[in-house]
Parts: C-alpha cells; sequence; structure tokens
C-alpha cells in the first residue's frame, strides 16, 4: 500500500477550524491507516484504489466532508482557452497514442507543496499508471514553453537536457544511464522512434515516459504550471489528469484548458458523470433504514451532490473519481459518510446449521490417535527445498514442481512427501532429549495433469533404541483404532531408507506407503546419533472417507 | 524433614557412608545392584541434593603398533646401541642390519652424543644407562595406564613418536555424599516413598499448537452456522483472481508478490460462460485487453477466497454459510512477521439477512468467543468487495491497535459474471496472527521451526 508523509499543521490549515486529535481520529474513518507518527508528521498509508489521497490537499478534501466543513462534489473550474494547443502526429499511435493536458495558473509553490506534488506524481505512476505503462505525468513550469506544442516522435540520437543534468545528452544514452531511463526504457520497445513533446522552438518539453527536459523545471519561483499525461488508453490518460487537476485546482491554482487535436486525440473534458443508486439496496446492504435525506447529506459527506428521484438517488461522481464503477460503490459511500463507527453490529439467528468437513474430522481423529500413542504434532510449510526434499535423504528430484522467482531459497519447491522434513526436523533438536516422536498429516502434491494434491501422514521416531517393530506397531495400531483397516508390510528397497530394514505399507493389496529404519548415511549426515525409523502412507486414496 | 528412601537409595548411602568417594562401577560392586539401579539411584539422591556428582575426564595411555615392538624388541636406539656394545661398526652393516629403523635411530644416537663416526665406523660414546622413554615402556606394558601415574618427561618423547602411544580421553563419574545425607537416619520401615521430592519431567504428546487455533477457530464457526468447504492449493490465476475482479496487470499479480507455479498452466479454467463473462467484466470495467493465457498461469493460491468463490459459482446457493480454511502462500522475504505460507479462514454467508450490519455481528461475535472483547470497525480496500471493512483489535500487551480480519460485500463485478444474483457477505484473515496474540509469541517463524523446547513447553489452554 503506498504511503504518504503529512504534516498536521499544514492538514489544519488546509481542512479549516480542525485539532490535530480530530483530524487523526477521522483519518482512519477516510479508510486511511496511521502507519507512524512523530511529533507534526504524520505517515498514512491509503488505498491503491483512491489516487487522490496522495497528496494533503486529496486528504483534506476528504476530511474536510467527514468533519462537515466542506461537503459535496469539489467541481473543477476549467476556463475554456485557445492559447495552449498540442497537436498530435502519427508516430506516437503505435508507440504511445495519446496525450491530454491542463494549464494550472498564479499557484503558491512552497517547497512542500513540490514535495507533494512529486510524492503524488510517483504514486499515480506506479499504481493506476502501473509503473509508467498505463499512463504518465509531466508536470512543467509553463512560463519557460511556447505554445503551439506537438506531440511526435523523433529517434534516439535526438539531444537534449534532461532533468536534473546540465548538458545535453543523446535519448539512446538517457535510455542507458540514468536511473529512470533503466528502469522505464523498456516500455518503448525495440522501435528506433521514441515519443517527445517540442514546443514552438522545437525545444524538448519532455521525454514521455521517461523524462521531462530540465528547462521546464518546477521551483518555488514557479506561478505557472502545464501538466502533460501520456498513455496507452485515452480514459486512463484522463482519469490520471482528473486527479493532479483536482489537486491543482485544491492547492489554488485556476485551470485552463488545453486544446488537444489529431490522430483520434481531443481536449480532455474531465466531466462529471451520473449514476443511480436504489434506497433500498443501500438500506439492504447496510442494514440500515435511511430515508432518502440522510442518505444524500451522507453522500455529501464523502464529497458526492445527490438528489432523489423517485426510489432512486442520482449521484453526481467527479471526475477523479474513477473509482466508482456503480451503484455498488455508492453503498460504500454513503457508510463512509454516515460513520462506519456508527454502524452497531447485529447477530441474527443462523438459518444454516454447521457442518465441519469429514475430512477434517477424521484427520483430527488420526492426530488424536498418533497423540495416544505418544507422537508430538509437528508442521512443516509445504514449499520447502531441493535440499531438504530430495538431496539429503537420497529421494529422485526428475518430478519436481517449482515456483518462480522465491524470495527464499528454503521455500522454492512443493512437497511430494512429508517425511524428509520431519527427519530435518530432528537434526535442528539434537540437543533436546530423546526419545523424540513427531507426526505430520498434510497436503503433498504430485506433477500430474492436472496437479494433485494428496493428503499423507508421516511419522518419525528418534531414540537409542529405535527399531523398524516400533514403528510398524505403531503406524498398525493407529490405522486400526482410526480406521479399522489391517495393514500389511511388504519387503522392499527405498533410498531414504537402510536396506533389509525397509517395507511398502500394503493395504488391500495396495500399497499405500513406506517404512523402516532411515539410512545411517542421511541420519549421520544430519548429525543425528541415534537410530531414526519412520512411515509415510497416503491417507487421500483409499483411507480417507467422504471426501468431497 | 523427614526422608523416606528406596532401597536401592539405601544401599548406594550406606556404600558411600564406608567408603566415601566412589565411582557407579564400584558402587555395583559394593551394593551388588545392577548398572541400571545405581544410575537411578544416584539420579534420584541427586535430584533430592544428597548426593554429589563429580564428572571428570582423565586420559588413558596404552602402547600403539611401534610402542608394542619396541617393548618386545627395544627401542630402535637401544637395539643400534647393543649392537655397537660388541666394537665399532661399519655403517652400512648397520644399515643392513637395523632396516628402515635405522635412520631414525642414527639420528636420535648422535644429536644425543651416544655414538661418534670416524670415516665410515660408528662407534658406541657415552649413552646412560636407561634411554629416555624406556621407563615408560616398562610401566605401560601391555596394559592401560593414568595418565597421572607416568612420568611426562619421559612420555613426552614417545608421544611425539608416530604410533608409539594411545591416549584416549575417559569420562568418569565420582559419587560422593553431601553433609546431610552423612548423617541423614535411613528408615527402616519399607514401603514408603518420598512424596515430597522432586521429579523428573516427562513431554506429552500433543497436537500443534497453532493448530489447536485452527481447531478452535472451525469449532466457533460451525458453531455459528458455517460449514467447511476445501479446496485446492494450487489454483488457475483465474480463480484467483480474475475471477475476483483483480484486473491481468494488478501489481499484486506480479511475480515478486506471488508465486507462480514453474512451467504449468491450466488445462481447463472454467465453462466457456463463466470466462466470457469474466473477460467481459475485466474489459468494460478495467479497459484493458483481458488475456486467456495469463488467466491459465497456475499460482499457489494467495487466499482461500478463490475456493469459496467457486464453490458459489458451481452452487449457485439461495442461503448458506460456508468457510474455508488452509494454507496460502505470499511471495514475500520470511522474517519475524511475514511468512511465505500461512493458514487463513475465510467465509460468506448468502441470504436474506445478508447485511453489512450482520457481517460485523458475526465478526464480533467471533471475537468474544476467542476471548478479544475491544474491537472496531475501520474502512478499508479490497479490489473484490465493496463495502469493505477490517477489524481492528485491541492489544493489551503492544497498547495499541492491531488489524486482524478483513470483510466486505463481494461487488457485484465478481458476482454478476458468476451468475450469483444475491449479495454475499466474505471474511477472512490470517490465523497464525491470532495464534501469536494467544501464545504471545513475537516471532512467527516459530509455528514451523518444530523446536522441540518450545513445543514441549507451549502451555496449551492459554
Amino acid at each position: 500500500m503506498p504511503v504518504v508523509e503529512l504534516s498536521y499543521t499544514r492538514l489544519q490549515k488546509l481542512v479549516g477550524k480542525v485539532s490535530k486529535k480530530q483530524i487523526s481520529d477521522s483519518l482512519p474513518f477516510l479508510g486511511l491507516d496511521i502507519e507512524s507518527e512523530d511529533k507534526d508528521l504524520v505517515r498514512i498509508e491509503y488505498s491503491p484504489n483512491r489516487p487522490d489521497y496522495s497528496t494533503d490537499f486529496g486528504i483534506a478534501l476528504g476530511l474536510q466532508g467527514l468533519l462537515g466543513i466542506k461537503t459535496g462534489t469539489v467541481k473543477l473550474n476549467i476556463k475554456k482557452s485557445n492559447k495552449f494547443p498540442i497537436f498530435v502526429k502519427s508516430g506516437v499511435s503505435k508507440i504511445r497514442p495519446f496525450v491530454a493536458g491542463i494549464v494550472a495558473k498564479n499557484g503558491k509553490i512552497d517547497d512542500k507543496t513540490i514535495k507533494q506534488l512529486m510524492t503524488m506524481q510517483e504514486d499515480l505512476h506506479f499504481g493506476i499508471g502501473r509503473k509508467r505503462k498505463k499512463s504518465s505525468i509531466g508536470i512543467h513550469d509553463l512560463d519557460k514553453i511556447s505554445f503551439p506544442l506537438v506531440y511526435t516522435t523523433t529517434n534516439r540520437n535526438h539531444k537534449f537536457i534532461p532533468l536534473n543534468s546540465e548538458q545535453e545528452i543523446p535519448i539512446s544514452e538517457i535510455l542507458v544511464n540514468t536511473d529512470v531511463g533503466k528502469d522505464y526504457g523498456s516500455l518503448l520497445g525495440q522501435s528506433p522512434h521514441v515519443p517527445i513533446i517540442f514546443d514552438k522552438n522545437q525545444n524538448t518539453v519532455s521525454f514521455p515516459p521517461i523524462i521531462n527536459a530540465a528547462i521546464t523545471t518546477v521551483t518555488t519561483k514557479t506561478k505557472n504550471l502545464f501538466v502533460e499525461v501520456t498513455g496507452i488508453n485515452k480514459d486512463d490518460a484522463e482519469d490520471m489528469l482528473a486527479v493532479v487537476a483536482t489537486i491543482l485546482q485544491t492547492a489554488g491554482f485556476t485551470l485552463e484548458s488545453v486544446k488537444i487535436s489529431g490522430m483520434k486525440n481531443s481536449t480532455p473534458k474531465l466531466e462529471q458523470k451520473k449514476i443511480s443508486v436504489n434506497s433500498s439496496l443501500i438500506n439492504q446492504i447496510l442494514g440500515l433504514n435511511l430515508n432518502p435525506t440522510k442518505i444524500i447529506s451522507s453522500l455529501k459527506k464523502s464529497r458526492l451532490d445527490a438528489f432523489s428521484k423517485g426510489a432512486n438517488i442520482v449521484c453526481t461522481i467527479p471526475a477523479y473519481r474513477f473509482d466508482i464503477f456503480g451503484p455498488m460503490d455508492l453503498v460504500e459511500e454513503v457508510a463512509l459518510g454516515y460513520g462506519i463507527q456508527n454502524l452497531e453490529p447485529i447477530l441474527s439467528p443462523s438459518q444454516t446449521i454447521g457442518k465441519t468437513n469429514p475430512v477434517s474430522l477424521q484427520l483430527k481423529s488420526l492426530d488424536q490417535t498418533m497423540i495416544g500413542l505418544g507422537y508430538l504434532e509437528a508442521l512443516n510449510s509445504s514449499l520447502t527445498s531441493k535440499r531438504v526434499l530430495y538431496d539429503m535423504v537420497n529421494r529422485d528430484s526428475s518430478k519436481i514442481i517449482s515456483v518462480l522467482d522465491s524470495k527464499s531459497q528454503e521455500h522454492t519447491i512443493l512437497r511430494d512427501s512429508i517425511l524428509p522434513g520431519l527427519i530435518e526436523n530432528l537434526s535442528r533438536n539434537i540437543h533436546e532429549s530423546y526419545p523424540q516422536k513427531m507426526f505430520e498429516t498434510g497436503t503433498v502434491f504430485t506433477l500430474e495433469d492436472p496437479i494433485s494434491e494428496k493428503i499423507n501422514c508421516s511419522g518419525i521416531s528418534a531414540h537409542k533404541d529405535a527399531n523398524f517393530t516400533e514403528i510398524k506397531s505403531v503406524i498398525q495400531s493407529a490405522l486400526k483404532i482410526g480406521f479399522g483397516i489391517q495393514i500389511e508390510t511388504k519387503t522392499t528397497t527405498n533410498p531414504t531408507f537402510e536396506e533389509g530394514h525397509c517395507a511398502s505399507i500394503i493395504f488391500n493389496n495396495v500399497p499405500i506407503g513406506i517404512i523402516g529404519k532411515i539410512n545411517s548415511k542421511i541420519i549421520e549426515n544430519y548429525k543425528i546419533r541415534v537410530p531414526v525409523v519412520g512411515f509415510e502412507i497416503s491417507l487421500s486414496e483409499s483411507i480417507l472417507k467422504n471426501q468431497n | 524433614m523427614s526422608q523416606v528412601f528406596h532401597e536401592i537409595e539405601k544401599k548406594i548411602i550406606t556404600s558411600l557412608r564406608d567408603n566415601p568417594k566412589q565411582t557407579p562401577e564400584s558402587l555395583e560392586k559394593s551394593t551388588q545392584l545392577l548398572p541400571d539401579q545405581i544410575r537411578r539411584g544416584i539420579e534420584w539422591l541427586r535430584l533430592k541434593e544428597l548426593a554429589i556428582v563429580t564428572e571428570s575426564q582423565s586420559s588413558v595411555i596404552s602402547l600403539g603398533k611401534n610402542g608394542l615392538e619396541s617393548l618386545q624388541k627395544g627401542l630402535p636406539e637401544r637395539r643400534l646401541l647393543e649392537l655397537l656394545k660388541t666394537g665399532p661398526k661399519k655403517l652400512s652393516d648397520l644399515q643392513k642390519e637395523l632396516g628402515f629403523v635405522f635412520g631414525p635411530s642414527m639420528g636420535l644416537a648422535r644429536k644425543n652424543n651416544w655414538v661418534e663416526a670416524s670415516s665410515d665406523q660408528i662407534s658406541i660414546k657415552n649413552p646412560p644407562s636407561e634411554l629416555p622413554g624406556e621407563k615408560t615402556l616398562k610401566l605401560v606394558g601391555n596394559e592401560k595406564i593414568s595418565k597421572d601415574k607416568l612420568d611426562d618427561a619421559d612420555l613426552s618423547g614417545l608421544l611425539k613418536r608416530p604410533d608409539f602411544i594411545i591416549e584416549d580421553v575417559i569420562k568418569s563419574k565420582e559419587i560422593s555424599l553431601s553433609d546431610s545425607a552423612k548423617s541423614m537416619e535411613l528408615s527402616d520401615t519399607t514401603g514408603e516413598i518420598d512424596v515430597e521430592a522432586k521429579v523428573p519431567e516427562v513431554f506429552v504428546a500433543r497436537t500443534h499448537p497453532l493448530k489447536d487455533t485452527i481447531d478452535e477457530i472451525r469449532e466457533i464457526f460451525v458453531t455459528l452456522g458455517f460449514s467447511e468447504i476445501f479446496g485446492n492449493m494450487t489454483q488457475s490465476s483465474f480463480w484467483n483472481f480474475d475471477a475476483l475482479f483483480t484486473p491481468q496487470d494488478h501489481p499484486a499479480r506480479e511475480l515478486q508478490d506471488t508465486f507462480y507455479l514453474d512451467k504449468i498452466n491450466a488445462k481447463k479454467i472454467g465453462t466457456s460462460e463463466q470466462i466470457k463473462k469474466v473477460s467481459e467484466s475485466h474489459k468494460k470495467n478495467w479497459r484493458y485487453q483481458w488475456d486467456i493465457n495469463e488467466a491459465k498461469k497456475m499460482v499457489l493460491r494467495t487466499h482461500t477466497t478463490c475456493v469459496t468463490i467457486k464453490h458459489l459459482a458451481e452452487n449457485k446457493p439461495d442461503e448458506a454459510r460456508i468457510f474455508s480454511l488452509g494454507r496460502v502462500f505470499r511471495n514475500e522475504k520470511v522474517s519475524y512477521k511475514h511468512l511465505v505460507e500461512f493458514n487463513q479462514i475465510e467465509g460468506v454467508v448468502i441470504g436474506k439477512d445478508a447485511s453489512l450490519r450482520n457481517l460485523m455481528g458475526i465478526q464480533r461475535e467471533f471475537y468474544k468467543r476467542i476471548g478479544i472483547t475491544k474491537i472496531k470497525f475501520w474502512p478499508t480496500f479490497f479490489p473484490y468487495t465493496e463495502p469493505s471493512l477490517q477489524t481492528m483489535v485491541y492489544n493489551e500487551k503492544l497498547g495499541k491497535w492491531i488489524e486482524l480480519f478483513g470483510m466486505g460485500i463481494f461487488r457485484p463485478e465478481v458476482t454478476k459474471p458468476l451468475g450469483i444474483t444475491k449479495p454475499v457477505l466474505a471474511w477472512g484473515g490470517g490465523i497464525e496472527r491470532i495464534a501469536m496474540l494467544k501464545y504471545d509469541l513475537d516471532d512467527v517463524r516459530e509455528f514451523y521451526n518444530n523446536n522441540l523446547g518450545w513445543l514441549r513447553s507451549a502451555t496449551k489452554c492459554q
């Protein structure tokens, strides 16, 4: 989840007459988790579906609503203008076909505002921009740019001075030598041409989605801004622009439109939309009985305008609230405006009778039987390592099931057997007193199509007198008492076990498992100093009943 | 305190009063008890602080292959001197007589000035009557002798020579009586035992503490009217993500968060109707080209929600309370608070009473039954529920609110394409977090370490 850092005093100024405590008490009820606080600074985790909460300006809008200071929809006031045209050329169509933009004038930008805008930009890039793939933003000093602009392509030898640099660098070098170039260059593919925005004088303004030109850098002296959003989908680019426009207007800028034309591009409208929701749906889902007036006032607290029309509530959704898909999203907005803390939990009697899964019941009774036989229950991960599952116990690893890119060396493959994990567990307990007896039941995976998931049970006993007879007695009794099953053992060989001390476990003439004395070389490699005996049986195939 | 002694203890005490420092072996002889009885008796007395057991190590010396040969034939240098007794000898003759010990014996004899050489004639000069090492050889002979009884200086030369000396380290115990035991009355009444004595610890076999928590939680939901369903841990991306309205380019679907199975894809992921409707919902709402190959990629389920949604899509009940409980996976770096694999419970309610307040009521009741009464609800976000809430519970020990189960109502974008028409309440969360609170653990890895020290000592009812 993205995190934003705010100052309480700045937030108090933005929200209006509120105390620090009112703010910190209200934040969770906007869906914002306070991650940490340090005097005036507070770090807040927000949900990726609310990119407007990526700055204190956006959070202030939410707080004003919830605290009843200012409610209803935030309307964008965009002055129509012909002074800022962008022409789109055909070259971009195959690479990054759409551009959207807006001009924001007469704002005050201090260091803190720049910081907020930069983190907003990063969060938007990462979240709804999908790491700049879907859409990306450039924010520029308007007064350094001469319109009209052209959104076109250029070749990779083109040079300009990029942000945070003092000299001209060819694009091919920007892509190799800068962090942003390395991180996002792949979005441009192998094409010899890359997207570029030039101004009237052929000066580079931006090289989307990688980097802006240094000349348009925004500083505390900047008064007027030009914002461009480029992307692979027009609606997504405009959604992102709507967030930035709303934040800039809230920060005190006045907005003017940027006229865009060419190659299916057009001036973004950033219009509100209307969605209706039936009041009875709201009341049914929330378990409340609210009248339309209360519903409307709740929606207003969530910064949405609404009016009632028959049984419906018609709601006005500003462009930056593209997380609202339909009526159910409005139900949530009502709940938030009403206040989650005001929803009293109710417990109505169940209309159904609960039932434990029969497999769970049978496994539980097997657990109890094993415990009665003196075995302690162990739990190991299903994701384990080749070393534990195969190498240390001499098993054949040709049917390995691996996961991709695990961050942990010990968790790279799915287990097809439980016993190897138990043997490894013994090796970590050699300083504990003996006898050591453990068992585990759990899922094992076999490489078939589709992958088979079966439940196995394995047990292990380690002490100075551990022997085959002992472990056979245990599994024999466990299955007889647990499931009324009589088993036999037939001589076999298995690399995990000592030759001449190893057998297949047979039930109804079908092998269901293996039992024996663990190979002394394995025990030695694990530095275990007592003999070890063990078994593993498959429960799924013939023992468990009533599986679903 | 009146002390009652077992016959074994009495015999050991009596013997130690006669002969105050003994080994277990000497006690065996003096008491006529079996080795195991002696072992137990000493342990009982030690626990009662009546016997003092001092363990010591000592070295025992015996002769190796070359040592034994020298015992028989004399040290190589002795053999050289013997040959020279009858007068000077030629170097080559000596070499012939002594064979391969000639070199070392000559070296030693010349270094110590026992012989002198002129041209190729060797003659005896001034040897001591007893050469270094001879005393030790004689003393050890064919026996094993404690190292303390030997002359260190005389032994040291032999120790340096290959295969002359074998040194074994032997651990031994010496038993003596504590002061109180020396004068204690030994009751003659037999059959009584010391019921106040300390006893050794025994370890119970038991279910795993985490399993106890899992069973407790299962039980609570069953009594609240929920039925348990099972499902696979390996799932297609379709059921784990697509059916739950998580777009294919969502960060949660990346390799760095989710475990994908290497080179394994699902053949059949759902009915053609389900696939068509789900993909349409994605295209319409998330505006991208939905790719069936992406949906076929197999993952280790990141939540048990995929099991319940599949069950609902297949059964479409009008009224139901079901839950699914089991392992889920996240590609995380393992740490004291993160595991790659943990247990999750996830349940759903469909029915005419299904409302958010109802869902909150079920949660409150659940927490009450596991002993948590201070709870509150905060709004949150999940891709597949709307509205969405999370439970915050107050942890007295940490002095702060911590997040437990999440909940919400399945989005129509989830239910509609699968033909589910009624609202579905859903909730779920990790079980290890609750078990950590219960067992007062700071490190979640302890649940899967299978450390006997902890498993044998963790209290069952907390």
